[in-house]
């Protein structure tokens, strides 16, 4: 794919596994409600992430099945590797299973799918 | 314009203070002083907040009068970028602290019609902003300079929650990753948010100036220089190797808490 293409698919890639670590994460905790109140961080993330959207062809479709499952596997690479770093050190209560769940939604939202 | 004071006493003349952030009544104008029935003065409670134009001041009060009369509240405390000097904020944060439930989005949505002006209203019991400011540094710094209807209470004492904290500071491993693409205010956001949970991990006084100080110091750049995107590869390589170092301090704090849990 064309080089400015990769970049902003890569730059999608980057804030909407930032956004699923993250919210994983907080969720982990026990202070989800407190999180839950400044959510706005999370929204600007993935508003960013919409904004490399919005650059990325075809603009109004969801885009070819090939560049979903790179970008879809990209991000649960990313994801998994950050959270499971933090599981081997000792982190508790992190559901692995909501990878996917949240990447599907994010992406939906995005309109990558 | 109407403002109500008290008379001190002076040594050879007594007076009487009126606050700074008003609108109206420039120094030098003429004014009337008669004396009022005593009564409960009701009056706005600014924190760190030297100056502010006089139009913004009419939209907190605006606020204050739309939410006083729409809805119960325990206080209300107007925060964030429109503090700052100048207009470039894009919304305004408003916090609502009430124990009942509330319809964020109506109340939301009636100050947006009646001011023109985009609100992000968060509601809050009194007990979760009390540990929100206990264990989130982002909030200690909104209410650090805030306009709020009635005193809010002193700061709790802050509890290092440390998993809490890495979820907040992930997202800042943005700039490590994609400097080229983000904008100078992104990036800037990015840095204060690292730096903001350090500090508080360090356990310093959390204010913007501060924030501003640490990040001159830590990677010997100006905000201003951050904002307007004036950076070179020195900052992205001292930001990435402060973000690594405190990454793994934060991550082995974190679990050694869930250890102990």
């Amino acid at each position: 794919m064309p080089q400015n293409r990769k970049k902003l698919i890569d730059l999608f890639i980057g804030h909407i596994s930032e956004a699923v670590s993250h919210e994983i994460l907080i969720r982990s905790t026990e202070n989800k409600e407190i999180a839950s109140h400044y959510k706005k961080e999370l929204e600007n993330l993935l508003d960013r992430s919409k904004k490399y959207r919005e650059k990325i062809n075809p603009k109004n479709s969801s885009l070819p099945e090939k560049d979903i499952d790179y970008i879809k596997t990209k991000i649960i690479i990313k994801v998994k590797t950050e959270l499971k770093k933090r599981i081997s050190l000792g982190y508790k209560n992190i559901d692995l299973g909501l990878i996917e769940i949240l990447v599907d939604k994010f992406l939906k939202e995005a309109k990558i799918s | 314009m109407e403002i109500i004071s008290k008379i001190s006493k002076g040594t050879k003349m007594d007076q009487i203070y009126i606050p700074k952030n008003r609108q109206g009544l420039e120094p030098g104008t003429y004014v009337k002083i008669i004396p009022i029935e005593e009564k409960t003065i009701e009056r706005s409670y600014f924190y760190n907040i030297k100056e502010l134009e006089p139009i913004k001041l009419e939209i907190v009060n605006k606020i204050f009068s739309i939410i006083k009369n729409l809805t119960k509240y325990n206080n209300i405390i107007i925060a964030g970028s429109l503090l700052d000097k100048g207009f470039n904020f894009k919304d305004i944060d408003v916090l609502l602290i009430n124990e009942e439930k509330i319809n964020e989005k109506n109340v939301e949505k009636i100050l947006e019609s009646r001011l023109k002006i985009p609100i992000h209203l968060i509601h809050m019991t009194q007990k979760e902003l009390k540990k929100a400011l206990m264990i989130d540094p982002i909030w200690r710094i909104m209410l650090n300079k805030s306009i709020s209807y009635k005193r809010i209470p002193p700061l709790p004492k802050t509890n290092l929650n440390y998993k809490y904290l890495d979820a907040q500071m992930i997202k800042s491993n943005l700039l490590i990753e994609n400097s080229e693409c983000l904008t100078g205010n992104e990036k800037y956001k990015l840095t204060r948010n690292l730096i903001a949970i350090y500090l508080f991990v360090k356990q310093k006084h959390l204010s913007k100036e501060n924030i501003e100080r640490e990040i001159e110091e830590k990677f010997n750049i100006e905000s201003e220089e951050l904002k307007n995107n004036i950076i070179d590869e020195k900052f992205i390589k001292k930001y990435k190797k402060f973000y690594k170092k405190f990454e793994k301090e934060i991550i082995k704090n974190a679990a050694k808490q869930e250890k102990a849990n």
